[in-house]
This record gives C-alpha cells, structure tokens and sequence, in this order.
C-alpha cells in the first residue's frame, strides 16, 4: 500500500442490511475502507458477495444502513437525496453492466443530456465530448445512432463517455463487461486502461479475472467484509508477473 | 377463453388503480347517461298514461258565457272529428296570487266548480286536509310546488282590486293546464264557494267546451275547425288550447335536461375512449416483450388482443352497471325538481331499455376502440417484438439533436420528452380541449347568471318594470302627472295586455305607448309597432307570414287589418303573442281602455316603498300595486341558485375527470420510465428537476389545448346557447360571451391541471438511481 496517495473515500464503521419480511440480512458490518487519488481499484468477490452494494454506497447512490462515508472531508451520508443527486453529477460517474442509455436518443444527446448538468458552456462541452468519443473509437458516424441501432461494445464506450464527460473524481463500473463478447470487452477494458493512465480514479466491480488485472489495487469482499487486498502495480499489455500474483492472491482468497 | 383467463387477471391486476380510474370515469357517465335515458323513456309515457287516465280533453275552449247558445254548442259538437263535447261554467278572469313564492303572481285563471260531474277533464286528489277549513279551495300541484302553498295554509287571490282569502283543502293533479308557460292556470271551488265567487263576478263567467277528437283526426286541423265554427257564431274564443301545445310546454324543461344530461355523457365517453385507447398502446409499448414471449409459447394473436382488449370491456361493463344502479338514488331528485315545473308528478321505476342501451353503449364503445387500438399487435412477429423492435419507428429519427440545436439543454430535453410521448399528448389535448368545453359552458352560464343577471332574464320573461301600477279609468294622466314629479321615478309607460285573435288564432296581445323605451326588448326580428295599423308577431307565426304582411286582427267582435312590422319572441307563451300600438289596440273600441303603468325607478331598492306608497295613498287614483321587481328577483335569485348548483357540478365532475385521467397518465408514464428516471437520477439530475420535466412533457400540450378551446369558445359557445334558447322558444338572447372570463376560467383550469400533475409526480421522489442496480 503506498502511504503518500492522497485519500478521496474514507469509509468507517460501514454496515449495509436489506430487510425483506422480517428477515434481516446483512451485506458488510463494521466495514473501514479507504480509496486513493489516481487508484484503478478492483472489487472482487463472489456473485452475491456484496460487490455492487459496497461500491453504490461508496458512491452516494444508495444509503448504507450506518457508518459514515467521507469524501475529502464532506459527509455524504448525511446529505439529502437533492443534495446527494447534486454531489453525484459532480464526483461520480457511473458505467453499468445493462449499459443504460436513454433509447430515445442518439449516443451523443445520451452524453449531452449529462454534461448540461455540469454547467459547463455548451460548446466546449460538445468539444469535449467529441475528443472523448475520438479516445473511445467512436466514429462521428455511429454518435449519430440510437442505442438499439450500435453493438453493444460501442453502447458501453458511449456509456463511459457519458460517465466522464463532467470530469468526475471517481469513474465507478458495475461489470462494464458482464454483458459483451470477448472483442468488445478488450475494446472497453482498453479506454479503462486509458483513462487511467491519463490519471482517472476508478473503481470497478468484477468477478472476471482478466478484467481484474487492469486495476492496480484489488479488493476481495467475503463475508461481509473486506477479505483481503492485493497490490498489484501498474497495468502491462503483457505481464506474467502480474497474472500469476493475482491468481495466487484469488487462491488465497478461495475464489 | 379459459386459456386466456389467467392473462387477463393478470393485466387487471398489474393496472389495479388505473382500471379502478377508468371505471369511475365509465361510472360517471353511465349515472348521467341512464339519467337522460330513462327520462327520456318514461317521463313521455308517463305524461300520456296520466293523460289517459284523467280522459283529459284533447281540445278545450273557453268563451265568455253571455255569447254563449245551444246553437254553439251544437255547432262546435258538429264539428268534423270531434267525438264528444262536455261543457261546464267556470270564472275566468286575470287573477293575483299574493306571496307566490314571496311575491305577487299575476295570471289568467279559471275557477271551477269542484262538484260539478265530469267525464272529460278529470282530476286526481294527490292530498286532502283532513279537517273542515274555511273558504276551501283546491289548488293544481304547480300552484302548490312553485308558490310554496301546503294544506291548511292561506291563499288570497286579488281580482280586480278586491282580496279572496282562501284555505288550502286540497292539491290536484290535472293535465288540461299546467304551468305558468301556459299563461293560464286553474283552481277548484266547492259548490258554495263557486257560487259565491260566480255572483260577484257574473261578467268573468264562461262557458268551457272540452273536446275529444278522433284518433284519426289531426289535432291541428279540428282545432281551426272548432275555432271557425265558434267563430262563425260570432263568438269570440278567450282560449282555445290544444293537449300538444300543453304537453310541450309541461315537458319543456325535462326535453332540455335530456338534451343536457346526454350531451354531458356524450363528452365523457369521449373523454374515456381517449383514455382507454391510450392505456392500450401504452400496455401494447411496454409489454411488447411479454407479449412477444405469449406468441412464441404458442398463443394466437387473438387469445392476446382479447386478453387486453377484455380487461377494458370487463371494467366498462362492470361499472357501467354501477353507475346505473347509482342513477336511480339521483333520478327520484331529478323527478321532484321536474314535478315542480311541469306540473305533474312521476315516479321512475327501473327502465330495462334504457339499462340495456347504456351499458351495451358504453361497453360496445369501450371494447370497439380497444379492440382497435390492440389489433395492431397481430402484425408484430415474435422476434420483433423479443427485441422491442415495435418502437422503432419512433427512434428512426433523432428530433432535436442537442448538438445541433441552439437552446438550453434542459429545455430540449423536454421538448423531446414532448415528441416522444406524441400518443399520449394527442389523448391530453383532445381530452383537455373537450373538457375545456364544459367548463367554457358553465363558465358563459354563471358569467350570464350571476355577474350580469339581466343577460339571463332578458331572454326567460316578458316585459319586467320595477312596479305595476293599475289606475282607475279616469285617473290615468293624474297618476302619470304624479309619477313625472316623483324623483325617485325614472320614467312610466302605458302598458297593457288583452286576449286577441289572429286570423284564426287567439293569442295574448301587449300594447305599449312607446316599445321603444321598454326594457326588454323582445323584437328579435324587424321593428316594433308604432302607428295605429302595425303589428309585430309573436315567432308562432313565422312560419306563416312575413314582415309587410297584412294581417287581421279580431277584438270583441270587431276585425280590423294591421300591418307586421316584425316578431317577437316569448319563452312563456311559446311565441304565441302580438305586439300593437296603444293607439292600434283602442282603435277596436269606442272609448280608450284603461292601461297599466309600468314604472322604472331610478333606484330599483324603492320598490317596495313604492309599491305600498302608491297604494294606500291615492286611493281614489289606484286599483292596486304589484312590486313586479320583487317578483324578478325572486325568479332570479332561483335561476342564480340553479345556475350556482350546475356551475358547482360540472366544476366538481370536470375536475374529478381530470384526476383521474392524469392519474392513469402520469402512473403510466412513471412505470414507462421508471428505468429512464433511474438512468437521469443516476446521473445527477435532481426529484425537482424530473417532476418539471415530465409535468413539462404533457402539461404544455394541455396548457395550449385548453387556452385554444377557450379561445374558440367565443365563437361557438353562442350557437350553443342559440340552440338551447331556441328549442325554449327564444330567438335572440342576450347572452355575452366574457374573453376575460373564459380566460379566467382557463387560466384556473389549468392551476389545477398543474397542481394534480405534480402531487401526482411526487412518486419520482421515490424512484433511486438504485433501481438500475437490480436487473
Ligand atoms: N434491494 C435489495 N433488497 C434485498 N436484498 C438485496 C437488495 N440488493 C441486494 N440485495 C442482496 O444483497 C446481496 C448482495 O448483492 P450484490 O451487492 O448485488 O452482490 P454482487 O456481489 O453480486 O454484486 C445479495 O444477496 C442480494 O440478494
Ligand atoms: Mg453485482
């Protein structure tokens, strides 16, 4: 762990539960946590392990049960929905496993309906997502298209566009490849890389090992709690070392 | 069916709020369309039964008995078609009813003679008093409803000046007069109290000839037949009245409520067929995918449109039966509020005709335009309904791409929610343009009522002055003299009505010094009489005759030719009426009649002051006095009550409908875009912002359907108010259309279309961008 990376989240005493009936369950109690500037961070775990409910109340977009949550030094878990709403368009953005743009529109308006939040000027605004696009290997053509008419590789790039295009403090991606092919997933992981490399925050939730290794920092949710980490170091195209520290660590974890 | 059963307790199920929505909407209408339907079925048979069953004369006429013969009646007994004559005497005379419903009411009636033996004209006693009263008298329910008269309680009637008191010892029921449309009323009298009454005013007895005719006969024709035939005698007729004249005048006000109510319905089945075929494109958008999955289990086409289409026929069905079940708690009022106009009292029993025809009507419109609506889902093949390909036609084209078009962003977006939903903006607009109708109606009625009442009156009663003054025969200039210094007097004028006959007809004829100065003015075509040898006629002659026409005149005996200048109108005389000059009208006499004075007052608030002022001080000048504007406020007041009532429903319906049609619209809307508010919460875009901006998609649509329909309004509300007034028989209202009231009106709607959208909006509140993260 390097000890001279500035702190973005500081989450203390975190416990998520879900009451369905009279049955409680609980998620992750009593969970500390801290994410760092510039950090591709990985949430690895087992399907239903927690992942995704660790990484949204992270994030602001759901409320964890008790604990607290503190981006450089704000409490947002004590914000209201209008307020958190207001925070998200700020800090996050967010890329989904369904993708989920608005169908209604062309890829470039799904970006655009998301930067006039931001306040920025129209035009610079279109300026920037043009690059964007270019950086993802979107076409001018294909921005043109509606979601239902472009692959679904190109869907979830124009998803990472609109997740950027605010400039957000941390990039979150709930499995940004559960849904896509083998090529298309090579295609998305590569502007993760990218973005990364260009000095984005991210944090990803995936169960899917070569995904995994693009992050420098994996995290391993197990029985409610942080499991385990991993350090992993920068990402290569092509890096035994990488590979085989992780899968030892995934051993050692019991995936 | 059985196959289907589950799907279609599915689809109710899923839609539990918005069916039970569209149910009361159906429910509405159903209660107010069975109301216009059963009275339409069996107030007509119900007047006809009691017709019969009282063997109510079809032709009554009435002529003054020292002119009358045995060669008379022999002659009107000859008369082809009729089939059999009976004749009594009675008193007629022009007679004031004091505390008429707080004032005084002035009509022709005739007194009969309660014992005498009748075989024609029967009556039925609805109420008797128990003890011996004095001076009984037994009065018509008309005369019991509208004047507020019980059993036991006093009436006095004035007959030229001097006062009758009498004691109510019975209510009647009779279908040979009726109301006060009719202009002539009658009582009953026992034996003694006819005689009495039959002494002190032998020149008011006459002799009444009722009639029977032949069923085959025409009732028009035997009635000129009659009257030739009376008048060839050298008789003159003070009234000849047919049963289809009388019947017209009783129902007249049911027929317009029929007319009202049905129209009514007619709107908010419109409304609901609106709302049920959006409900079906919308089920058909969303659940495309379902459906799709139905067809490639293997279900047909049919099975699937039935199974949407039925949950709409089953609720319209269902509520539609409600709806007439509740009708009949409502239908026993609207009797009461019928019984007092028109005289007779019904009682409606449960109408399976009408039962049939309005639910077979609601449901079969219902399930048509469903069923219309769904049939398109037969040309979906599975596969692209699997992949929600039935949409794409919407997506073909990108409208307003924000990086192309100028304008806020925020804007645009609702402008493209706008284009997106055109479906549902259409069903708003229509249904808030119809709507709009309703309230502009009401709107015109109340602004015509209660803000400038006179618009109203005018066009309901004749010739109104603020008091009736009616001098002795020789005191009529002094009068004038006096009235000329009394400040507190605007202005007087000669005024007078009399029995008269035209060509062939007898009609109640208004003369008038100067028609130029009279209030209301009821020349709706042409110009009012002036000289000696004009006339204007009343709107029954119209058909017959034309401005320039000569015309001949008969009073007491004397025929003279006059000239038409013009028609008049009269809701209450059916337009039964002529207008002459005072000259024209005392040119039939050697020595001028004595006419009443009609004073207009400065300050209308004197007239009762006035009224008894004139009275008690010039005793010797003065028969009597009638504040005639009391007796105006009075009805007004009425109508104002109505008016306020009617106003007041159809606000309350208006906006009930509203509710609930937004309701179904936003409650779809919301789980239509459930996923889509997730995607925009998620990126950051405050509750705020999405309740304006999906209230911003339809409310506009229905902001500028309501302000156009009002602006219409003022071009078509008056050819509504012209057909309405027109079946009453009036010709020229003056009913105004306010711009500024409709806008008001509008403007108010449309507060209240916002309020609901965004109460109803509020769930958005609830939608979390963590709806996204559950698949
Ligand atoms: N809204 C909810 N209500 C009830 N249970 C939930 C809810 N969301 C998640 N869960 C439960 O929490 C657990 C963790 O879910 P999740 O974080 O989605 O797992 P994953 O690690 O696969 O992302 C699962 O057992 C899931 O059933
Ligand atoms: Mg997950």
């Amino acid at each position: 762990m390097s000890n001279k990376k500035e702190i973005i989240i500081k989450a203390t005493k975190l416990k998520k539960s879900f009451i369905t009936g009279d049955t409680e369950q609980t998620i992750f109690e009593n969970l500390d946590l801290n994410i760092y500037r510039g950090d591709f961070t990985v949430i690895m775990g087992s399907s239903g392990a927690g992942k995704s409910t660790l990484m949204y109340s992270l994030s602001g977009m759901d409320r964890p049960s008790s604990g607290e949550v503190v981006w450089n030094d704000k409490t947002i878990t004590s914000l209201s929905d209008d307020r958190l709403a207001i925070f998200r368009r700020k800090n996050c953005g967010f890329v989904f496993q369904q993708i989920y743009l608005l169908d209604k529109m062309s890829l470039m308006d799904n970006v655009l309906t998301a930067s006039a939040l931001s306040g920025a000027n129209k035009k610079e605004s279109v300026k920037y997502a043009k690059e964007l696009f270019e950086l993802v290997n979107i076409p001018e053509i294909t921005r043109k298209k509606f979601p239902s008419q472009v692959s679904g590789g190109e869907a979830q790039r124009a998803g990472i566009v609109r997740a950027v295009i605010n400039k957000p403090e941390i990039l979150f991606a709930d499995e940004p490849t559960g849904a896509l092919n083998s090529n298309n997933s090579t295609a998305v992981l590569d502007v993760f890389t990218k973005l990364h490399n260009d000095g984005q925050s991210i944090i990803l939730v995936t169960h899917d090992k070569k995904t995994a290794l693009r992050g420098n920092r994996v995290l391993y949710v197990k029985d409610g709690k942080i499991y385990g980490e991993c350090d992993l170091g920068v990402y290569t195209s092509d890096s035994k070392y990488r590979e085989a520290k992780l899968n030892n660590f995934l051993t050692e974890m019991g995936w | 069916m059985k196959k289907i059963a589950n799907q279609i307790l599915y689809n109710l199920k899923k839609e539990k709020s918005s069916f039970i929505s569209f149910g009361v909407i159906i429910l509405i209408t159903a209660l107010i369309l069975n109301c216009a339907a059963v009275l339409l079925c069996q107030v007509d048979s119900a007047y006809d039964t009691k017709f019969e069953k009282l063997s109510t004369a079809t032709l009554n006429a009435i002529v003054p008995e020292v002119q009358n013969s045995s060669e008379l009646e022999k002659a009107i007994d000859e008369t082809e078609k009729v089939e059999k004559i009976e004749s009594h005497t009675a008193i007629m005379t022009e007679a004031t009813v004091k505390d008429f419903n707080g004032a005084d009411f002035t009509m022709n009636t005739v007194f009969y003679n309660i014992d005498d033996k009748r075989t024609l004209n029967n009556f039925e006693i609805v109420n008797e008093s128990e003890n011996d009263v004095d001076n009984p008298i037994y009065i018509p329910l008309y005369v019991s409803n509208f004047g507020g008269f019980a059993l036991n309680d006093e009436i006095i009637y004035v007959i030229d000046g001097k006062y009758h008191s009498f004691t109510v010892a019975g209510v009647i029921e009779e279908m040979q007069y009726g109301n006060y449309g009719l202009g002539l009323l009658c009582v009953y009298l026992p034996k003694e109290e006819f005689a009495e009454l039959a002494d002190s005013y032998s020149d008011k007895a006459v002799v009444e000839y009722s009639m029977s005719v032949k069923s085959d006969a025409s009732l028009d024709e035997v009635k000129d037949d009659v009257s030739k035939a009376i008048e060839n005698k050298g008789v003159m007729a003070l009234s000849i009245l047919d049963s289809e004249s009388v019947k017209g005048t009783r129902t007249m006000v049911t027929d317009l409520l029929v007319l009202i109510l049905a129209a009514f319905a007619l709107i908010i089945l419109a409304v609901s067929v609106f709302l049920s075929n959006f409900k079906v494109k919308n089920a058909i958008e969303s659940e495309i995918t379902n459906m799709s999955v139905l067809k490639a289990l293997g279900y047909t086409s049919a099975q699937i449109v039935a199974s949407i289409t039925l949950p709409y026929a089953i609720v319209s069905l269902l509520f539609a039966v409600l709806g007439i079940g509740l009708s009949y708690t409502l239908l026993p009022v609207l009797c009461s509020v019928l019984t007092v106009q028109s005289g007779f009292s019904f009682a409606v029993s449960f109408d399976l005709l009408s039962f049939v025809c309005v639910a077979c009507i609601l449901c079969g419109v219902v399930s048509f335009f469903t069923y219309i609506s769904a049939r398109k889902i037969k040309k979906t093949q599975p596969i692209d309904g699997l992949r929600g390909n039935i949409s794409s036609k919407h997506t073909k084209k990108n409208y307003f791409p924000l990086e192309e078009t100028r304008g806020n962003t925020k804007f645009l977006l609702v402008l493209k929610q706008i284009i997106a939903s055109t479906k549902q903006n259409v069903m708003l607009f229509l249904v808030s343009f119809v709507l709009t109708v309703l309230i502009a109606f009401s709107g015109t009625l109340f602004y015509n009522v209660v803000v400038e009442p006179d618009n109203f009156m005018s066009a309901l009663s004749d010739e109104v002055a603020d008091v009736i003054i009616y001098p002795k025969s020789d005191s009529v200039s002094e009068l004038e003299l006096k009235l000329g210094n009394d400040n507190r007097v605007q202005n007087s004028l000669k005024y007078m009505s009399a029995i008269v006959k035209i060509e062939e007809k007898t009609v109640t004829a208004f003369a008038c010094e100067d028609f130029s100065k009279v209030r209301n003015d009821v020349c709706y075509m042409g110009e009012n009489p002036k000289d000696a040898d004009e006339i204007a006629l009343g709107s029954a002659f119209e058909e017959n005759m034309k401005i320039g026409d000569t015309v001949r005149v008969t009073v007491d005996g004397i025929t003279k030719s006059f000239q038409v200048t013009g028609f008049v109108q009269s809701v209450n005389l059916q337009g039964e009426l002529c207008e002459l000059s005072l000259e024209g009208y005392n040119s039939f006499f050697d020595q001028n009649q004595t006419p009443a004075l009609y004073v207009y007052l400065e300050n209308a608030d004197n007239a009762e002051k006035i009224t008894k002022e004139y009275k008690s001080d010039y005793t010797a000048l003065v028969t009597d006095t009638v504040n005639s504007y009391k007796l105006q406020t009075e009805a007004q007041d009425m109508y104002m009550g109505i008016t306020v009532v009617l106003v007041v429903a159809i606000f309350a319906v208006t906006i009930l409908i509203v509710l609930f049609i937004l309701y179904i619209v936003i409650k779809s809307l919301l789980v239509k875009r459930r996923q889509e508010l997730g995607i925009y919460k998620a990126m950051g875009y405050t509750s705020s912002q999405l309740i304006l901006q999906t209230t911003g998609s339809f409310m506009p649509v229905s902001m500028v359907a309501i302000v156009l329909s009002s602006f219409l309004a003022i071009y078509y509300m008056p050819a509504i108010y012209q057909f309405i007034f027109e079946t009453l028989g009036v010709m020229k209202n003056n009913i105004e259309i306010s711009f500024g009231f409709l806008m008001l009106f509008a403007v108010a709607q449309i507060l209240v279309n916002i309020m609901i959208s965004i109460i109803l909006c509020m769930p958005i509140r609830k939608i979390s961008a963590y709806v996204l993260i559950k698949e």
